[in-house]
């Protein structure tokens, strides 16, 4: 029992005196869930979102036309499920696609949501003005124009897999009569950046810099209410702080759980750990191409047979075990799990030092002077092998690789720098080796952004390894143009293992993403995309809601 | 004295001045920008640049230099990147919670570390004297961020009597009515103003203790004691006044020191102070936030100061005479 509950008759009395109305919330819908949060949402408006707050946020307050399912497809429309849109029809020549809107989706100001505020959406997020990260992915779409006030019909350029992905996931949907009077770009500095006014099931209510942004149930709501009353996101930049928030009670939930918090929650039987699929992956680049000298390739790493070697050196079993205990899965190539493409019987290098050392015989590196590492030509088996200090997950790995490579006769030197320097120096492309990480959408063509020769040529390119395979590029044109799923999953894995096979990177982990939640709380179909996709349909079931899930509806600004 | 006072303003605002060209330069030529700590893959280049142009971070760095010293003098402070609001929005609101989580430990481990002193002073030599010096060393050999984890852990979670983190209760505080909100803002306040009093009080009680000290072999302790004045007395009316002289000018001194332990007492216990606000502005580069954040440190510093010249005055009549 909480002796903070010393204040609480003080407390309780003052609530008793207080004249604001407090609902008795028994019935099936109620509720309030406190998520501890370390990083504070930075704005609420889907088109600007850059971080995963602002992202949790905004898809409370906006919608999307059609929501994707589990699985994730992103090749035409299966699994797709209403939102905003009710139903939708393809052109005769696939070159369209016609959403009606549900007449019963209205702006929380009561005005009913039009086909005008989807062209108007596809405009702002298509303005390069606008800044969104999202602008780049819509190539593909021409233009919206509006059929009716209900109809909304989407124009491509040409015919490819993802139409139906790119016009109903990328964007959600903006109120245009609030927003069409000003420039797309000033929408981010105006009031409704932090006092939005959606279609989704809940309504904004407070914005407390720092400290908590929440928002309530949209009771008015014709296609029905959240079944929750409210969702606070309580800031908590400190982790030890966030994970304590929910072992006392004072959160409901964490969207992250850490290897070192498993211990503590095993005390705590009234926490629940969650899994849900992850769309990250941390993997060693190798840079191919000299960092001193960009048009030569790199002494060590520009050979196919030494990248080869250095992946057998790898226990990835044992390393992924020691660095995330339960929470993690070793990688299964370029692709991650919960990718539609994804192929978990494509074979990896496996793990074996004694082939890797003949096989570094073979390609002339020995260590002929008997210090333990590899030369040939006089130049020695010696690199650095670069983390960010922010990231105690990358840095642990470093230390296990660095064990692993001496086995085999290579000298790793760790470098930890600070993220932002870590940053330039890789996109700079000044490193010979980095543990990085990255998360991807749920469109596995994301991969030609990473390991495309286009973006390896390009010197802002995400391609910072510099790998470059024609063949890799064919198959993946092909995979990425395909319309049926079975051939384009074909294309893909012949795409994935000529990666893998060419050993431009290790491929190391996926972090089991894992949630830590009072059981009291009830969370529904959490998607591998985010966890919060579907806040509207978590619960508290009456009889088990406390203090604060009894506080109704009502206003909680001061 | 006024003329020492508006010496000592100049003097200020040319350090503020000073500092707030340091940081704007120290910011700008370290690796990186505010844009370059995304990582995702469809973050392209080419929407970084239109970002980097958008808030003027593609010019060359004098004329971003100049403007923002035009912003300056408007009075203004620019735009976070971060936060999408003008900074003075941002300070607006994290400055007060820092001052009153400053205040409060300003007052309490003044309080504590002059009363340490005078006891320790009272009792030289006594195991008590050696018991609170032991103690005062211990939290002063501490790190300011494990101290308060360990009060969270202790308070927050092991013995439940505060709560763990924040200002107010996110959810019932609305629910409360006047006095139960400040009794509610008032309990948050405890365990980030006692660690931040824990830390300084200790290095103040072992300054009033060598003052104290000083002091009591001075002519006229022997006398007052030579006239039959009690010891309580002595000290309390004789010797404590005298003994504050070094105490006050560790005021200027504590400032800084308190407002450095902020930034991670802030951040530990999520106060949303200027600490807070600090640690986030430089982990998203944010250089208009970053630089307006040592400003305002730097005008608490040169205030402290300040304040301590005051005080001395008021303390000291002789300074006064000058």
């Amino acid at each position: 029992m909480r002796i903070q509950l010393l204040l609480a008759p003080l407390l309780l009395a003052a609530a008793a005196c207080h004249s604001r109305d407090v609902a008795s919330a028994a019935g099936p819908d109620g509720g309030t869930l406190v998520i501890s949060t370390p990083g504070e949402p930075s704005i609420a408006v889907p088109l600007f979102a850059t971080t995963v707050s602002d992202m949790e946020l905004g898809s409370t307050i906006f919608e999307r036309l059609a929501e994707p399912g589990p699985d994730l497809n992103t090749i035409g429309d299966r699994g797709y499920t209403p939102a905003l849109a009710d139903k939708w029809t393809w052109g005769p020549d696939s070159l369209s696609i016609a959403f009606h809107i549900d007449p019963r989706a209205h702006w929380q100001d009561g005005a009913p949501v039009t086909a005008r505020d989807v062209r108007f959406t596809f405009e702002a997020y298509r303005d390069p003005a606008s800044g969104s990260i999202v602008t780049p992915l819509l190539t593909g779409i021409d233009s919206v124009s509006v059929r009716d006030p209900a109809t909304a019909v989407f124009w491509f350029h040409r015919r490819y897999p993802q139409q139906f992905f790119d016009a109903s996931y990328q964007m959600y949907v903006l109120p245009a009569h609030l927003l069409s009077g000003m420039q797309h770009a000033d929408i981010r500095t105006s009031s409704f950046a932090r006092h939005p006014i959606g279609s989704g099931p809940f309504r904004f209510s407070r914005w407390i810099a720092g400290t908590l942004v929440e928002v309530v149930a949209d009771t008015a709501r014709q296609r029905g209410r959240p079944r929750l009353n409210r969702i606070i996101w309580s800031v908590a930049p400190d982790y030890v702080a966030s994970v304590t928030r929910l072992l006392a009670g004072d959160a409901d939930f964490l969207e992250y759980l850490r290897p070192e918090a498993i211990a503590a929650l095993r005390k705590h039987p009234e926490i629940k750990r969650l899994h849900y699929p992850s769309l990250s992956q941390g993997y060693l680049v190798f840079n191919l191409r000299d960092p001193d000298h960009a048009g030569r390739p790199n002494p060590i790493f520009g050979d196919r047979g030494v990248r080869r070697a250095l992946t057998m050196a790898v226990d990835r079993r044992r390393l992924v075990a020691n660095v995330f205990d339960s929470l993690g899965a070793v990688a299964i190539g370029p692709e991650v799990r919960a990718q539609s493409t994804a192929d978990t019987t494509i074979p990896m290098l496996p793990f074996d030092p004694a082939h890797a050392r003949a096989l570094l015989d073979s390609l002339g590196w020995r260590d002929s002077n008997g210090d333990g590492v590899r030369e040939k030509d006089g130049v020695p088996m010696r690199f650095t092998l670069m983390a960010p200090t922010a990231s105690a997950i990358r840095i642990r790995t470093t230390v296990l690789l660095q064990q692993m490579f001496a086995k085999v006769g290579a000298k790793a030197e760790l470098q930890q720098l600070e993220f932002n320097l870590f940053q330039q120096r890789e996109q700079q492309r000044k490193f010979d080796a980095a543990i990085n990480s990255m998360t991807f959408d749920p469109s596995p063509a994301t991969i030609r952004q990473v390991w495309g020769s286009e973006a390896a040529r390009d010197p802002s390119g995400a391609n910072i390894g510099s790998y470059e395979n024609p063949a890799f590029d064919a198959l993946l044109d092909s995979a990425v143009n395909q319309f049926d799923p079975a051939r384009s999953k074909a294309l893909y894995r012949r795409a994935y293992a000529t990666l893998i096979a060419d050993a431009p990177a290790i491929w190391l982990y996926e972090p089991v993403n894992t949630v830590g939640v009072n059981q009291r709380v009830h969370p529904v179909g959490m998607r591998a995309d985010g966890w919060w996709v579907n806040l509207a349909e978590w619960y508290i079931p009456a009889d088990e809601r406390i203090a604060r899930d009894r506080v109704g509806l009502a206003s909680l600004s001061p | 004295m006024r003329h020492y006072l508006a010496r000592r303003a100049l003097q200020a605002v040319v350090i503020v001045f000073l500092v707030a060209t340091l940081s704007f330069l120290l910011l700008h030529l370290a690796p990186g920008d505010p844009f370059t700590t995304l990582q995702n893959p469809n973050i392209t280049e080419t929407v970084r640049q239109r970002w980097r142009a958008a808030y003027g971070l593609d010019r060359p760095l004098p004329e971003q230099y100049l403007r923002y010293l035009g912003t300056v003098a408007r009075g203004q402070l620019g735009y976070s990147y971060s936060l999408h609001e003008p900074v003075l929005n941002a300070l607006a609101t994290a400055l007060p919670n820092t001052l009153v989580l400053m205040a409060a430990a300003l007052a309490a481990s003044f309080a504590l570390g002059i009363l340490l002193g005078l006891v320790q002073a009272r009792h030289r030599g006594s195991a008590l004297d050696h018991g609170i010096g032991t103690l005062s060393l211990f939290f002063y050999s501490m790190p300011d961020f494990w101290l308060a984890i360990m009060m969270l852990l202790a308070f927050a979670y092991w013995l439940p009597i505060f709560p763990v983190t924040g200002m107010f209760d996110p959810v019932m505080h609305a629910m409360y009515g006047f006095w139960g909100r400040m009794a509610d803002r008032a309990w948050h306040l405890v365990l980030p103003a006692t660690t931040l009093t824990l830390l300084s009080a200790a290095f103040i009680a072992r300054y009033q203790r060598a003052a104290v000290l000083d002091v009591l072999q001075d002519d006229f302790v022997r006398t007052a004691r030579a006239k039959g004045v009690g010891e309580r007395a002595i000290l309390v009316r004789h010797v404590l006044r005298n003994a504050l002289l070094p105490v006050i000018t560790l005021l200027g001194l504590a400032l800084p020191a308190l407002l450095g332990g902020a930034v991670f007492v802030e951040k530990i216990f999520a106060w949303p102070g200027m600490g807070y606000l600090t640690v986030r502005a430089i982990a998203t580069r944010d250089y208009p936030l970053v630089t307006a954040a040592m400003i305002v440190g730097a005008v608490l510093v040169a205030a402290g100061n300040l304040l301590a010249d005051v005080l001395y005055a008021v303390v000291d009549p002789r300074l006064r005479a000058t």
